[in-house]
């Protein structure tokens, strides 16, 4: 988790030619460049998801979830989010609706016990930055685009941003859940992460 | 109160809000009533969905028929009702009057208290009246159970009233409440 960041392949064998003259550790052109690897603050970070149920919204958290994050504004090329969820702390401050949640015919968490995110490509964008990335929910794999804002925070840095999917896509409703009458298939999903620089 | 103007029907007004309430409650019985059986599903949400739509139009309904009633007399009672009678005609109406604002609100409440927010037909959300406590969301279930109980008595003491007026008094009590009839003289 805290090794060095390796660049891509495509820059590798350049990498290795540079390495033969500049010594290791010098710094390297800016789309090759390193970002930092921060791990998450748990107690101060949220993941959070807005459904829509009879016609009115409910949040939902995830206690339980894990981000390794390489970023920095200046080396986005290398930078990577890695994000994995455990389902079964779903908590929408309803115990009847969670367990509905955690049982077979929605995340169905005793066969699907986390979600797992993953970045391919991060880019600057007017208001902040934009990722694409993939989302293996329910055993299945689909891409998910998030828009998020970056900021540097006494020593560590704040993550904050959205994202929106359908949960459908995913195989998240089954049954009696399948209709989207009366819940939406469309799911906001917001967080905010507590980061701090790891070595 | 009685006087040569005062009026011997209720008003197109006051038996619209009447009876727009009075089928509103038969629906809301009917839809509590199958919905409690059921686990939870999405038939259950689509019923428990009705009824809170339908019990926030019965709580605006019931602020705009006060409202009204505030400013409009009803006609006079009977003459020949006895003291006894006309205390208890009274006391029934103001119970159902008050029944008509506190079961949707209990209803919003435990709603609220359940972190199950209210939407109005899917248009619009309520803010939620409490914030999400478990306890108070029983006791609000109790409550809203109970008054249930005494809603369905009362009306049905009123119910069995008018027709008591109509088939034994055989005054216009019942029938001034009608639409499309002409009240009979007393």
């Amino acid at each position: 988790m805290s090794a060095p960041r390796t660049t891509g392949g495509c820059s590798r064998a350049l990498l290795a030619g540079a390495a033969l003259i500049v010594p290791a550790g010098v710094a390297f052109a800016a789309d090759a460049a390193v970002p930092v690897h921060y791990a998450m603050n748990a107690a101060q970070s949220r993941l959070e998801f807005t459904g829509t149920q009879a016609g009115a919204p409910f949040k939902g958290v995830f206690h339980a979830f894990t981000a390794s994050i390489d970023f920095s504004p200046d080396a986005l090329a290398n930078s990577k989010f890695d994000v994995t969820i455990t389902l079964a702390s779903v908590d929408s401050e309803d115990k009847d609706r969670d367990g509905t949640m955690r049982g077979a015919d929605v995340f169905d968490v005793a066969h699907f016990p986390s979600a797992h995110y993953v970045t391919h490509a991060i880019t600057r964008t007017a208001s902040g930055y934009a990722a694409s990335g993939s989302l293996t929910l329910h055993g299945t794999t689909r891409e998910v685009p998030i828009q998020f804002t970056f900021s540097s925070a006494g020593g560590g840095a704040k993550l904050l941003g959205t994202a929106q999917l359908k949960r459908l896509d995913f195989g998240v409703g089954q049954g009696d859940w399948k209709s989207t009458e009366w819940v939406k298939n469309e799911v906001n999903v917001a967080f905010n992460l507590a980061l701090t620089p790891a070595h | 109160m009685t006087n040569a103007t005062a009026p011997v029907r209720y008003s197109a007004a006051a038996q619209l809000f009447h009876w727009i309430i009075a089928a509103l409650i038969v629906v809301q019985f009917s839809l509590a009533w199958t919905a409690d059986d059921l686990p939870l599903g999405a038939r259950k949400l689509a019923l428990l969905a009705w009824h809170k739509s339908f019990g926030m139009t019965i709580l605006m309904l019931a602020v705009a028929r006060l409202l009204w009633r505030l400013a409009h007399a009803p006609p006079p009672l009977p003459a020949g009702m006895s003291k006894l009678e006309r205390t208890l005609a009274r006391i029934s109406h103001a119970t159902l009057y008050g029944l008509i604002f506190i079961m949707p609100l209990t209803g919003w409440m435990m709603s609220s208290a359940k972190n199950y927010s209210v939407s109005w037909f899917g248009l619009f959300t309520w803010p939620n009246l409490i914030a999400r406590n478990e306890t108070a969301f029983q006791i609000l279930r109790s409550t809203h159970d109970a008054l249930s109980v005494a809603l369905l008595s009362i009306a049905v003491l009123h119910l069995l009233a008018a027709l008591k007026h109509h088939f034994w008094n055989r005054d216009d009590v019942l029938v001034r409440m009608l639409p499309f009839r002409s009240a009979r003289r007393p």
